[in-house]
This record gives structure tokens, C-alpha cells and sequence, in this order.
């Protein structure tokens, strides 16, 4: 852990841009670069000053006696990129797929705080992710926002205070269409199926709620008694139904992987119905044909910019659909749903521009505010204003231009990607790697004394 | 001695024949003696060794220990003046004294999907001690290194099966078995099979419904037998009446874990059922939990085989990482754990026979363990972390005569252990001296058949590197394989055990090379020997 930190510091110290003093607790100013707030104006040879890794202050010739201050030589800074829909940091599989319904998993429980997933997706500008089961289940496992704070535990990179979600998928993939499990097929075959398989799973949770109401009601009713009686047994605990329980309750989000309109338009009716919170349908490669009805029920869309065709449910889309469903009103993510994705999301992001016409601004928020919005985080990142997280990316140039590089990347006002530090690094332990060979092979006559 | 009819006691046994010839054991003089060992260095728990130290054995039991203590009468004189004496070492999780029945995947399941409790690897009514195979030559394997008392546990699937303690003396496993809690094991592991739970947050959601369920069970049940009205009665399950002990902490499970993220989720389940646990760090990156280990109390078995799990960061970073870490990293685990002051005893699986798990012992030792951690951890705290302080782990009166007395220190590269009392049964190497050290003037290396009589033909292929010699032995009962052989001047040996017919057999073998020809014997176990002669197969 202790390496990383060290390349970091070293980093700052080459080319490129200058830093003057550089302290863990000090505060740290980085100078004249274009700074995309998001909330504001893009400021050309602006100031970010952060502070206890907190933003303090954004603007123009800002000063800070006693900071480490970095000269971005006119890069381009923006808030920390949001991926929305992501694997990366679990251990073993991302699907139970033992259970239809298996709302008692959580991915939090298989957190691998050392997956270099993580660094790699610090190279692209990444700094928060939304980590998730697979979509093998109509209601899978509970997912979870993690910050990127590469060399911390796995404690460390919860998102404290971001609200737990719950997988849900609807189509091909919880139909189990796409592949052969051994033995007898598993219900639902169908696309009313999935839908009656979540709804019989609400019920059952209701019932459940119901003997326990009933259950503390005798108990109550004991006690008035004084004990006459024995006390009721309880009923068993069911952490399954528990977790379904925590959905109708509103507890937790709901991200439900779906490809087709007309699913996506039943299951709105479905959590209409039973007052659950759907947050965001994941892909919705179709949303923008019901982009009006998204719209009027406040429900996202975490989705690819160009990626589509891979299987039957995937065809009806196009590059557009980002752009056609913001430009109704849809709160719209993009994302990577992969690893390597992640770490180019800014060119995806430039998409959008090309294919639909989206501002750039708002091409910028697909992977900033936006995902920060669905996923209950936007208090504190996804744009770069005075109290919010000191999240930032920086890039060479324009992050929506194809030539873009991610240079640096900031979390929590530390910097844990420096590319050309890491370049440095790289090139010493090289150099070294070669000075360590040559030794090797000097002749042997020339050890002092060395006779044997 | 007398022929053995081993193998047509084998045969009749796999060929289920009419005969039935029971290997009539000799008398076993090694039992039920009295001994003292005099003028020995006695090794203690803690401080410096006691010198010219006199132990008294008898029946089995330590019965005397001390400076001053005086030999009786009846007892056999063993002179320890050039010995030191030392417990007798424990394999605190082991399992290489398992002998599994063969099982065949059976494909159908993969048509019809109906996997068994077993396919999904929840076992918890499987023991250790229906499995468990002790025989004179693997006890010989143990004593070359000092251990005489191994806890055996299977390692595989989600409820793993429960563990048994022995004491290596008796290979009858009755008698050698020591009534400690029986532990029950938790691995990480989801089966792979189509049935939930499939994956590994499955398994983390499954273990913490299950130990509830068994809870829940236990308090249903024992409500029901205090006063039965009014309430209904649990439906009946075997494998819930097993892991109620386990889930009420009555009884204590050892966690599996294969990588520290492993221990955390073990220790998050422990805290959350509130269960009587240990640690088995397989994966040997229990320091890198320290704090969390420290925090919960926590009582670790540890691994020595020091290979970085695939979910390390330096797993992922390409090959001469991982090396690296596994010699400068891996290593330091115990150590590490050791100057944190958690309390660890050593376990050998991964390293799995005896002097491989010393080979690991000794690169723990290397790498800054100090060497009375690493006894310790081999002797008092294993016999403290399992209950059997007033039994095992020292050399002290009123405990079980495990005692192992070695010319120099015991853990080193290659221990001079002259005597081992495992149980109070005596066992010495045999004289090999004038034998060994002397260089090969054979090379054995190829294909020999053995002929003899009393037993079918047999074919032997034996791999000989300098003195060493493996190789695998092919009979009509299977093919069998052998390691740890000798060649010396003229003269081979080597020893091996076999399954025929759901019975062990320890085989030791030795002869004499005269060109294409040896001539020797066999000796089986302790019931008989006869005389063979092998012939090299031509190339």
C-alpha cells in the first residue's frame, strides 16, 4: 500500500505539471486549468482549492498560503467520473445462480479492496462506482456504491451514506434463454414469468411481515397477562423475504436490468403498484421509445453509448438512444458494465456529442451528476462546487476529445493516479532492473579479496 | 517371523471369495511398559531447558518428570545423556491421514439437475474419523519429524464435515482417538453444480440463514422437551441436530480460509452468530487481518505454504510479483502474527506429509518467526486451543506419553530423532547405519517384476534420483504410488501403503541388486514378511 502512495509522490514531482510542496494534510491548490464544474460554468484558467478533501474554493487566481499547489498548464479538469453499472472489486462470481430470487446475497459481503481493477479504472478518471450482481435473477443480490480509494480496506471504499441497491433483471437473462442449465428448466420461461415471479415474491414477503405482526401481538398480549401462558414461538427468520421486505419498504433502490419497452413499462407498474422505489432501469437499450413515460415517473436510464446487438433483445436501439431519452427529460447515465469500458467512459460519453446532438455539457453529466443522481450520491459528488467531495479527473485535453489522456486523478483531495509519475516510476524500476542485470553479469575475478 | 497371506487375503477380500485369512498380528511388545529416560535435556513450555532431566513412562501416561526423580525398578533405562527431549509435536488441522472412497462423477446429474447435498458440498454429517486411515508406515512419516498427534478435517466444500483428534500410537483408530470437541469446518468454496448457493456471496448469505435456522432449531426443540404445549414441534433434521452444537457455540467451527478477505467474512459470520471459532488461514495472509483478528480475539491455524491466493495483488500482477511475494512476503505471515500476539497454532494442509509441513515450519523460522513460537505452536497451543492442555503439549506428569527424543534440536532441516513415544508405544528408526550415506552403486531406475510366493505377480517402476527412489507399484488391486525409498551400495528399500479391499497395508521392501536380479523381502506391517525376487523388464 505504502508503493502506491510513493508513486503518486513521485509522480507529481515530474514533468508535466509542477507541484511546489506536496503534504498529506496540507491543503492543495491546483492552478490555471480549464475547470468543468458541471454546476456551473466551465472556467478557463481557473482554480480548484481543496481542503481536508473537501472542494473549498473554485475560481479564478485563488491563493492559499501553505498549499501543495499543482500547475495544470491549462488541462482540463472535471468532477471524478461516476460509472453506474460495474463488476469490478468482488470476489468469485457475480451471479448466484442457484435461486431465482436471491435478495438474502449481497456483494458487499465480497469486496476485493485489492482488485486492480480498481487502478485501472483510476487511469480512466473514475472515481466512484456502482458494483453489482450479475443479472441471472428477476430479483438478485443487494449492490453497492464504492469510492475508489485504491489502498484501503474494503470498509474504506463503501460510500458511506449512498443507498444499497437491489439487482433486479427482467428478459433473456433471468429466463436463462441464452444458455443451458443442466436439468429441469427453471421457472419463469416467460416475460410474464419474471414479472409474476417478482409480484408472487411480495406477496410472500407480506405474508411474512404478517406473521410477525402477528407474533409481537401475542407477545404484547402474553405479557399483559403476566406470564401465564408460555411465551409464542417466533417465526423463523427469513433473510430472503427480510431483503424483499427492505425493497417494499423503500430501503433500497431498485436497478433493474432491462432491455424492451414493454417490460420496462409493466414492471413501472408493477413498483407503482406496490410503492416500491425504481430507481433506474440498467441498459434500456429501448428507453428511448417510452423516453415521455420514463420521464413523467422519474425513473433513469444506466446505459451503453454505442453497444448493442449481442443478443435478440438488444437490436431495437441505436447510438441515440442516449441523447433521444435526455433530451425528454430522462435522467441518463452511461456506463461501462466491464472493466476495461471503464476506463475510456469519457469517449463514450463523446458519443452522445456525435450520434443524438447532445450538448457537451450534458454529455459531461451522463457520467458525473447524473449517475451521482441515480445513485443517491449527488449531496456529495458529481460536480466540482465548495463542499463536495474533492473528486476530480485531469485530462490533457478536452475529455470529450478524442485525443484525449486522463493525467491524474484525485479522491478525496489525494492523488492516487499521476500518469506521468507512474511513467517515471516505471522507467526507474526499469533502469534498476537493468543496473541489478549488468552487475550480474560482470566478471567474477573482480570481487576485492575474491579468491576461492 | 512367518508368511503373510496378505495378498491372498486381499484378493479374497476384492474378489469376494470364500476364504477368509485374517493377518494374525504379532504380540505387541511396544505397549504397556514402563521406561525412564535419564539424563535427557528436557525442552519445557517456557524458560530454559531443564538439563539431565529423568522421564518416567508408564502405561502410556508420563508419570514422573524431573532433576531428582528416581528410576524404578521395573522400568527399561534409556540413557538420554546425548538427547533432548521434546513434546511430542501437533498437526493442528491436517488431512493427509484421509483415505476417501473413489467416487465417480456421476453425469447423469448433469442432465437432470438434481444435485445432491453432497454435490453442493454441504456435508456437515461427514466425519473424520469414518475416514480416517492410520497405518505404522504413514505413523513412521509423522514420527521422522517429531508429530504425534494430528486434528484431521476434510478441507472441501461449504460445511466441510467434522474434524477427530488423535494420538498417533495405535493404528487401530479407537484406540488412537483422542475425545476432543469434534470441530466443524467452513469453507468458502460454492460446488460449481447448478444448485444454490453456486457462487461465493451464495455461500456468505447461506451460512448466516443457516446458522440462524440451526439456532432457531435448537431453541424450538428445547422449548418443545421443557414443556411441549402450545407449541409445535421442529420437523426432524439430521443436519440441523448436528450444526445446532455448532450454531449455539456449544461446539467450535474452524473457517476455511482460503485468502484474508476469507477471514474477514469468517470473522463477520463468527460476530454475527455468535459462534466459538477458529481461524485456518490456508491462504497465509492472516496478517495482513491483523487488527480484525486482534479485535475479535481470534485463534488462527496456520498454513505454511506460503503461495500468494489469486485474489492478492500480487497474484495479479504477473508472475515475478507473485514470486517475489511468496519469498519475501508470504513467509513473514506467522512471524508477523507472532510480534502482533495472536495466538496461532500450525496446520498442514496445502503442505499435506509431514516433512513438507516442517519445510514450511522452517521457512516461517527463516523468515523471523522465533523458533519457541513455532514449538509452541506445534505443541501447548494446539493442546490449549482444542482442550487437551491436561493431555498434550508438554512433558509433564498425568499427560500422554507423546514424547520425541532427538540428537540436537527437532526443528531443523533433517531432525536426528532417535526415539518417539507416541501414546506411550515406543518407536525407534530403524538401524540403518553402515546402510545409508553410502553412495548408490545400483541405478534401479526402470521397470522390475516381482514374483514370490503367496502373492500374485507384481510390477514395480521405480524412478531413482542419486540415493532417493520413488516410483509406483502396479497389482492386480490398483496402482500404487511410493516415495521416500533409498539406495545405498547395493542394497534398496522402500516402503509404501496400499488399499485392497477397503483394508490398508503397509508394505516395507528391501533388497539386494545383483545385476538384472534382486533378491529381498517384504515385510507387511506387523503381521508377516516373504521373500521375493524382482527381474528388470528390458527397456
Amino acid at each position: 500500500m505504502k508503493t502506491r502512495s510513493t508513486i503518486a509522490m513521485i509522480g507529481l514531482l515530474a514533468a508535466g505539471m509542477t507541484v511546489t510542496s506536496a503534504a498529506a494534510d496540507k491543503p492543495l491548490l491546483l492552478r490555471n486549468g480549464n475547470i468543468i464544474t458541471v454546476s456551473g460554468e466551465t472556467l478557463a484558467g481557473g482554480d480548484v482549492l481543496i481542503r481536508d478533501g473537501k472542494i473549498a474554493a473554485v475560481g479564478k487566481g485563488l491563493s492559499a498560503p501553505g498549499a501543495a499547489t499543482i500547475d495544470l498548464a491549462g488541462r482540463w479538469v472535471m468532477p471524478g467520473i461516476i460509472d453506474s453499472h460495474s463488476h469490478i472489486a468482488l470476489e468469485g462470481d457475480v451471479n448466484e445462480m442457484g435461486d431465482l430470487i436471491t435478495s438474502e446475497v449481497d456483494v458487499r459481503d465480497i469486496i476485493n479492496p485489492n482488485d486492480l481493477n480498481i487502478y485501472y479504472a483510476l487511469t480512466g478518471g473514475v472515481t466512484s462506482v456502482h458494483t453489482m450482481h450479475g443479472s441471472a435473477n428477476p430479483i438478485a443480490g443487494r449492490g453497492i456504491v464504492l469510492k475508489l480509494r485504491w489502498g484501503g480496506s474494503a470498509e474504506d471504499l463503501i460510500f458511506k451514506g449512498a443507498p444499497v441497491t437491489s439487482k433486479w433483471a427482467l428478459g433473456e437473462n433471468p429466463k436463462q434463454s441464452n444458455f443451458s442449465a443442466p436439468g429441469k428448466p427453471r421457472y419463469p420461461k416467460s416475460r410474464m414469468g419474471v414479472e409474476a415471479s417478482i409480484r408472487l415474491e411480495f406477496e410472500k414477503a407480506r405474508e411474512y411481515r404478517r406473521k410477525w405482526r402477528e407474533y409481537e401481538r401475542a407477545l404484547d398480549a402474553g405479557r399483559a397477562r403476566k406470564g401465564r401462558r408460555p411465551s409464542p414461538m417466533p417465526p423463523k427468520k427469513d433473510l430472503r423475504l427480510e431483503g424483499i421486505l427492505e425493497i417494499l419498504d423503500g430501503k433500497i433502490w431498485v436497478r433493474c436490468h432491462a432491455y424492451q419497452s414493454e417490460e420496462m413499462l409493466s414492471i413501472m407498474r408493477l413498483c407503482k403498484e406496490y410503492g416500491v422505489k425504481l430507481a433506474c432501469f440498467e441498459h434500456a437499450l429501448e428507453g428511448y421509445r417510452i423516453a415521455e413515460e420514463l420521464a413523467r415517473d422519474g425513473v433513469a436510464i444506466s446505459t451503453f453509448a454505442d453497444f448493442w446487438g449481442y443478443k435478440w433483445e438488444a437490436y431495437n436501439t441505436m447510438p441515440h438512444n442516449a441523447a433521444l431519452a435526455a433530451g425528454k427529460g430522462v435522467l441518463v447515465a452511461l456506463n461501462s458494465d466491464d472493466a476495461e469500458r471503464m476506463r475510456h467512459l469519457f469517449n463514450d460519453a463523446a458519443k452522445t456529442v456525435r450520434f443524438g446532438g447532445m450538448p457537451e455539457i450534458e454529455a459531461i453529466k451522463t457520467l458525473t451528476i447524473n449517475p451521482a443522481r441515480i445513485m443517491g450520491i449527488d449531496k456529495w459528488v458529481g460536480t466540482i462546487e465548495p463542499g463536495k467531495d474533492a473528486d476530480l479527473a485531469v485530462f490533457s485535453r478536452n475529455p470529450l476529445d478524442p485525443f484525449t489522456v486522463c493525467q491524474m486523478t484525485i479522491v478525496d483531495g489525494k492523488v492516487l493516479f499521476d500518469r506521468d509519475g507512474y511513467l517515471a516510476d516505471r522507467k526507474k524500476a526499469e533502469e534498476a532492473g537493468k543496473a541489478k542485470d549488468a552487475e550480474k553479469k560482470a566478471p567474477k575475478g573482480e570481487t576485492p579479496g575474491g579468491e576461492v | 517371523m512367518k508368511k503373510f497371506q496378505v495378498w491372498g487375503n486381499a484378493a479374497a477380500a476384492v474378489l469376494s471369495a470364500i476364504l477368509t485369512l485374517v493377518p494374525s498380528l504379532e504380540a505387541d511388545d511396544s505397549l504397556h511398559k514402563v521406561w525412564a529416560v535419564r539424563d535427557c535435556r528436557l525442552v519445557l513450555p517456557t524458560g530454559p531447558a531443564l538439563e539431565k532431566a529423568t522421564i518416567v513412562i508408564r502405561d502410556g501416561l508420563i508419570e514422573a518428570v524431573g532433576k531428582d526423580v528416581a528410576v524404578p525398578p521395573d522400568a527399561e533405562v534409556i540413557d538420554g545423556s546425548t538427547l533432548t527431549a521434546y513434546p511430542g509435536l501437533i498437526d493442528g488441522l491436517g488431512k493427509s491421514l484421509l483415505k476417501l472412497p473413489e467416487e465417480k462423477l456421476d453425469m447423469l446429474k448433469f442432465y437432470t439437475g438434481e444435485f445432491s447435498d453432497k454435490d453442493k458440498g454441504l456435508t456437515p454429517e461427514f466425519k473424520a474419523y469414518d475416514y480416517v486411515n492410520l497405518g505404522k508406515a504413514t505413523f513412521e512419516k509423522y514420527y521422522k519429524f517429531g508429530f504425534a498427534a494430528v486434528q484431521v478435517m476434510l478441507d472441501r466444500g461449504i460445511l466441510a464435515g467434522r474434524s477427530a483428534f488423535f494420538s498417533l500410537g495405535d493404528t487401530d483408530k479407537a484406540k488412537a482417538l483422542i475425545p476432543a470437541a469434534s470441530c466443524l469446518g467452513i469453507g468458502f468454496s460454492p460446488s460449481g453444480v447448478q444448485a444454490y448457493p453456486n457462487s461465493l456471496m451464495g455461500v456468505q448469505a447461506y451460512l448466516k440463514q443457516l446458522f440462524q435456522d440451526s439456532a432457531y432449531y435448537d431453541m424450538n426443540l428445547t422449548r418443545w422437551l421443557k414443556e411441549p404445549a402450545g407449541i409445535h414441534r421442529p420437523d426432524y433434521s439430521p443436519s440441523l441436530e448436528i450444526l445446532a452444537d455448532y450454531a449455539t457455540g456449544r461446539k467450535p467451527v474452524i473457517f476455511l480460509c482460503r485468502n484474508q478477505n476469507d477471514i474477514r467474512r469468517a470473522l463477520a459470520l463468527a460476530a454475527e452468530s455468535k459462534l466459538d471459532y477458529f481461524i485456518c488461514d490456508s491462504g497465509n495472509e492472516a496478517a495482513e487481518a491483523i487488527p480484525e483478528l486482534k479485535k475479535a480475539g481470534a485463534r488462527v491455524l496456520l498454513a505454511v505454504t506460503f503461495k500468494a491466493p489469486s485474489s492478492s495483488l500480487y497474484a495479479q500482477k504477473g508472475r515475478a510479483e507473485r514470486d517475489r511475494a511468496e519469498k519475501e512476503i508470504y513467509p513473514r505471515n506467522p512471524a508477523r502474527l507472532a510480534e502482533a500476539g495472536i495466538p496461532f497454532a500450525f496446520s498442514s494442509l496445502g503442505t499435506d506429509d509431514p516433512k513438507s509441513f516442517t519445510e514450511g515450519i522452517l521457512k516461517a523460522v527463516e523468515a523471523g518467526l522465533p523458533k519457541d513460537k513455532a514449538l509452541a505452536a506445534l505443541t501447548s497451543v494446539p493442546s490449549a486451543f482444542f482442550g487437551l492442555e491436561k493431555v498434550l503439549g508438554a512433558i509433564e506428569p498425568g499427560k500422554l506419553a507423546n514424547i520425541v527424543l532427538a540428537e540436537g534440536e527437532l526443528l531443523v532441516k533433517d531432525p536426528k530423532v532417535k526415539v518417539v513415544f507416541a501414546d506411550g508405544r515406543k518407536w525407534e528408526p530403524k538401524d540403518t547405519a553402515g546402510k545409508t550415506g553410502e553412495k548408490p552403486a545400483v541405478n534401479v531406475s526402470g521397470k522390475w517384476e516381482i514374483t514370490g510366493e503367496g502373492f500374485p505377480k507384481l510390477t514395480v517402476e521405480f524412478v531413482q534420483e542419486g540415493a532417493e527412489l520413488s516410483g509406483k507399484m502396479v497389482t492386480p488391486f490398483g496402482v500404487f504410488e511410493f516415495t521416500g525409498g533409498s539406495v545405498s551400495g547395493n542394497d534398496i528399500s522402500y516402503e509404501m501403503n496400499i488399499a485392497v479391499g477397503g483394508q490398508d497395508i503397509d508394505l516395507y521392501i528391501s533388497g539386494t541388486v545383483e545385476g538384472e536380479t534382486t533378491r529381498g523381502t517384504i515385510v507387511q506391517g506387523t503381521s508377516g514378511s516373504t521373500e521375493y525376487t524382482a527381474k528388470k523388464i528390458p527397456n
